[in-house]
């Protein structure tokens, strides 16, 4: 098993060059004249002659063959340089990293919900199965797996702000805003909630939960209902199987064959799955910031990409998928080590 | 077949949510099919939503416009044609991404080797882009429009299909009946197609039905990020687009458009879990092992 | 129903049925089975898949499925009726004094845990205990079923021993507590043939060694005739003979037993063809009327068709379920005198 997780991890550059090169492709496919944009003021354009845009093109080496540009590209951003960003009127690298920590926030406090609510509430339905329980928490989650995401946020936003006032959209309120960028709120996690409570501010980070419930609900809704149906199908095969018949026959009470027989088995696919989930999440996050107006990657990206704002986009993806392919080899070894099946192959 | 078919429409009729799962597809393919009766087109693209008034605020439901109008536009026309709008990108993109994940997973599963081993490190690629991101890239290059958002789902849609269709193959490669037959000195294709693929086709159908769901949901959200059809162009996603900034800009008050948002979304939600619904109905009939 | 003497009989089963109740129909896949088990004995019952074996077995430990209920009979064990006990008091019984062991041991034992977990489960369930005394207990026991090296063993998975190896530690296992009875059903189907010998003889040491009962579920006349003590025949749910084992091989006295030892092949005789039962097993929604077993019996007579006959007493300890033994006994004499 370990000869496979090297192997794996062998791979991820080579995925994240093939992820580049789409990319990189991609863009350079629109022909230079649009990717000046990246680089020059969309206003200033307008105004140069065909002559110095020859000139600015070659400074920028939108002249040179694709391999040179590629190889260009490659170097800055393995060292830190993601180009400008139009959207965010600074450098790409400064953009993200003042916008990631509300985004990772927003995920991190959302796997929570997910995971409990869709394992717990699976194990239930199969364990019930076929009663009035199992009926209900099955329509549920179809019903939840139907509704689009902004859709459910649309409707959350304006049950729970337009009518009830509780949860605004945005990510923090303004007050709790000008505190935050003020310098005596000490920055240690860069995520809000935690350094509130580390600066002793309880009332900041009652703020920023308040204007993160609605996005949380509706960021987990949308998986909470599939994790749940994939630990209820789980834990209904493992429950046919034998070595469920034999715990029982040794005497066990029932719900020591459950939870400690029956579940462990059930949750090695539920992994895998919960796994590919999570990171769906950080994926769900490009809607559900834009839904509730909320500061973060998703939301940049979804914006920099009506505005096409280039450089900013390359940057996005490639972050995202960066997650994305670490994600997975995470799960990997997660179900390695669950499965002492795999571990040995 | 004939008794086969005869059992699997009794099972399915005897299913509660496979039989509103129907229900629901009929409704909506009525509707799509007899919408230029219900609403009569009034332009020369009978996509795009007629103009009711000038005014740009939101209007609640009255018996002219039943579902009220939002940025001056028909809400009702808006989700009856864009029952069509929901059909045409669902089963064009599930159909296409389809037939390549086919063919690239066939081959791959088939012939085996480096082949195999290149087409897979591809799929690995395209499936670390997480899929409405690699949308959202993609329809920024290309530009908006809902054909190009068509050719964007599909580009980053097939990898499913060709996985599940190489692992089928591997699979049944190794059946006994597939090794009689090139035995027997059947040439490779003729193999695939008659054996393998008649074998391996059911759980590819059933999965692209499951995917049309998601679809239509990722299509929508394009639209509803301003990316996918222009505006006023009769989308459910791009209606909700409408929908949201009416709904941010103010508070309090928002509730009063509701129906920019109910009509739209109900819509929506109910193709979606039309289309889940057969999906898990037809996977419970083809494939009992999977039953839940 | 019989005249046996009621000593030393460890587990004793009256008149047991155990139905399925099914979107289909109602299943009665145990309707009338009797039996003794006797301390230090083996019993075997014998039959062919679906004669509702295994599930007489389940019933006894009371782990059937959902939709299984027993619905009458009595299933005395020292002294208690274990049909009538709560489930807290059965539970107390499962695995200390009544344990079962599997067909497949590998889909049998749990994947994700180690042997050594397993048989500590058991023994600390039962047993007052710490898990370094059950641990040590428990190395002992896989050396005791003839596990080589069984201090690494007992840190290994189930995938990792060989078939052979996981059955004996599925009776490790099971005789962790020192169980009055042991079930053992099909214990030797999926195993080599040399390691079902093994393991044969590794029970029958184990059972002398232990002074336990051993009922040995199995469709294999071979192995009731070098292992059981006394013998059940059943057949669609229903017990047609019993009686010991000399007995029952030498003289049978129901067509389906007749039928039985007639499929095995004979070496001393000789065949041109092998001889199996006519028909099939009837399917448990459609069963026949009357005797269950009369559209494949060569004996039948009219009566057969209409009225379902009793377990009955007809020699010493020799019970049967059939009209017309008698004519089963002709045909048995005739065929000895044939040979001589």
């Amino acid at each position: 098993m370990a000869a496979y997780i090297i192997r794996r991890f062998l791979l991820l550059p080579l995925i994240l060059f093939g992820i580049s090169l789409i990319v990189f492709g991609m863009i350079q496919s629109l022909g230079s004249d649009r990717l000046l944009a990246a680089y020059v003021n969309p206003g200033l354009l307008d105004k140069l002659t065909p002559n110095q845009l020859e000139k600015i093109k070659e400074k920028y080496g939108l002249k040179d063959p694709m391999v040179v540009r590629y190889a260009k590209w490659l170097k800055n951003t393995l060292t830190g340089d993601l180009g400008w960003s139009v959207v965010g009127k600074e450098p790409v690298k400064n953009a993200i990293l003042n916008r990631l920590p509300w985004t990772v926030e927003l995920a991190l406090y959302s796997i929570i919900p997910v995971v409990f609510v869709g394992v717990w509430l699976g194990i239930v339905a199969a364990v019930n199965r076929d009663k009035f329980v199992d009926h209900f928490v099955r329509i549920f989650a179809v019903v939840g797996w139907s509704f689009p995401d902004f859709v459910f946020g649309l409707i959350v936003l304006m049950i729970f702000y337009s009518m009830l006032g509780w949860f605004p959209p945005g990510n923090l309120s303004f007050w709790a805003d000008v505190v935050v960028k003020s310098p005596e709120f000490k920055r240690f996690t860069s995520l809000v909630t935690i350094d509130a409570l580390l600066n002793g501010r309880f009332d900041i980070f009652v703020d920023a939960l308040q204007h993160m419930v609605a996005p949380i609900l509706t960021l987990s809704w949308l998986w909470w209902a599939y994790l749940l149906r994939i630990t209820r199908s789980s834990m209904l095969e493992v429950l046919t199987k034998e070595y469920i018949r034999t715990a029982r026959a040794k005497g066990l009470a029932e719900n020591v064959v459950i939870h400690k027989h029956a579940r462990k088995n059930a949750m090695i696919p539920v992994i895998t799955v919960g796994g590919g989930m999570v990171i769906q999440l950080f994926a769900g996050t490009v809607i559900v910031e834009m839904v509730f107006n909320r500061t973060g990657m998703g939301s940049f990206t979804a914006v920099a990409a009506t505005q096409l704002d280039y450089a900013s986009i390359m940057a996005s993806t490639l972050f995202y998928s960066l997650i994305l392919v670490i994600g997975n080899l995470v799960i990997d070894i997660l179900y390695a080590a669950v499965d002492p099946r795999i571990r040995f192959s | 077949m004939r008794t086969e078919t005869k059992r699997i429409i009794k099972r399915l009729l005897r299913n509660p949510s496979a039989v509103l799962g129907f229900s629901l597809l009929i409704f909506f393919t009525l509707v799509a099919i007899f919408a230029p009766i219900i609403c009569p087109p009034q332009s020369y693209n009978p996509y795009m939503i007629p103009i009711a008034t000038w005014d740009k605020t939101p209007q609640p439901p009255t018996a002219e416009h039943p579902f009220g109008i939002i940025d001056g536009r028909d809400i009702f026309y808006g989700v009856v044609w864009g029952t069509r709008t929901a059909f045409k990108v669902g089963l064009i993109v599930t159909l296409v991404s389809t037939l390549i994940g086919l063919l690239i997973g066939s081959v791959a599963g088939y012939f085996g080797g480096w082949l195999d081993e290149v087409l897979m490190r591809i799929t690995d690629i395209f499936l670390s882009i997480p899929y409405i991101l690699a949308a959202i890239v993609v329809t920024a290059f290309l530009g908006m429009g809902l054909n190009k958002v068509m050719i964007s789902l599909i580009m980053f849609g097939w990898m499913a299909t060709a996985r599940l269709i190489r692992g089928n193959i591997l699979q049944v490669r190794e059946e006994q009946y597939v090794l009689a037959a090139r035995a027997l000195g059947v040439n490779d294709y003729l193999v695939i197609l008659r054996h393998v693929l008649p074998n391996t086709i059911f759980p590819v159908i059933i999965q692209a039905t499951m995917r049309i769901g998601s679809l239509v949901i990722t299509a929508a959200a394009l639209s509803f990020l301003g990316l996918g059809a222009p505006i006023g162009y009769a989308d459910w996603g791009s209606l909700l687009n409408f929908a949201r900034n009416w709904l941010l800009g103010s508070s309090g008050e928002a509730f009063k458009y509701w129906y920019a948002i109910v009509y739209p979304g109900v819509a929506m939600v109910l193709f979606v879990l039309a289309w889940n619904l057969v999906g898990d109905a037809l996977r419970d009939v083809f494939d009992p092992r999977l039953r839940g | 129903m019989r005249s046996d003497t009621v000593e030393k009989s460890v587990l004793s089963v009256k008149n047991l049925k155990t139905y399925f109740y099914t979107e289909d129909g109602i299943v009665k896949a145990v309707d009338g089975v009797d039996f003794d088990v006797f301390e230090g004995e083996t019993l075997g019952i014998v039959g062919e898949s679906g004669c509702g074996k295994s599930v007489t077995s389940l019933s006894i430990l009371r782990i059937l499925d959902e939709k299984g209920k027993i619905v009458e009979g009595s299933i005395l064990f020292g002294g208690i009726d274990l049909t009538k006990i709560s489930e807290e008091a059965m539970r107390k019984i499962r695995g200390k004094d009544i344990a079962m062991i599997f067909q497949e041991p590998m889909v049998a034992l749990n994947p994700v845990f180690t042997i050594g977990e397993q048989i500590v489960e058991a023994i600390v369930l039962h047993q007052k205990v710490d898990e370094t005394t059950a641990r040590k207990i428990a190395v002992d026991l896989l050396r005791k079923v003839g596990i080589p090296e069984p201090e690494k063993r007992v840190d290994e998975y189930p995938h990792e021993l060989s078939g052979g190896m996981r059955q004996r530690a599925m009776i490790a296992m099971a005789l962790s507590c020192k169980p009055k009875i042991l079930i053992a059903d099909e214990p030797t189907t999926a195993l080599d043939v040399t390691i079902q010998a093994q393991i044969m003889e590794l029970m029958k040491q184990l059972q002398k060694e232990y002074g336990m009962a051993i009922i040995l579920i199995t469709h294999d006349m071979g192995v009731i005739a070098e292992n059981a003590d006394r013998v059940v025949v059943m057949y669609a749910g229903k017990a047609v003979e019993y009686t010991d084992v000399k007995t029952l091989f030498n003289d049978p006295k129901h067509p389906y037993t007749w039928g039985l030892l007639h499929a095995i092949p004979r070496l001393d005789i000789e065949q041109t063809r092998l001889y199996n039962i006519p028909g099939i097993v009837p399917n448990p929604l459609k069963f026949p009327s009357g005797c269950k077993f009369h559209p494949r019996c060569e004996f039948a007579q009219e009566k057969c068709r209409i009225e379902e006959p009793d377990l009955e007493e007809v020699a010493e300890r020799h019970f049967v379920r059939c009209f017309y033994w008698e004519k089963v006994e002709e045909a048995k004499s005739k065929e000895v005198g044939d040979r001589r």
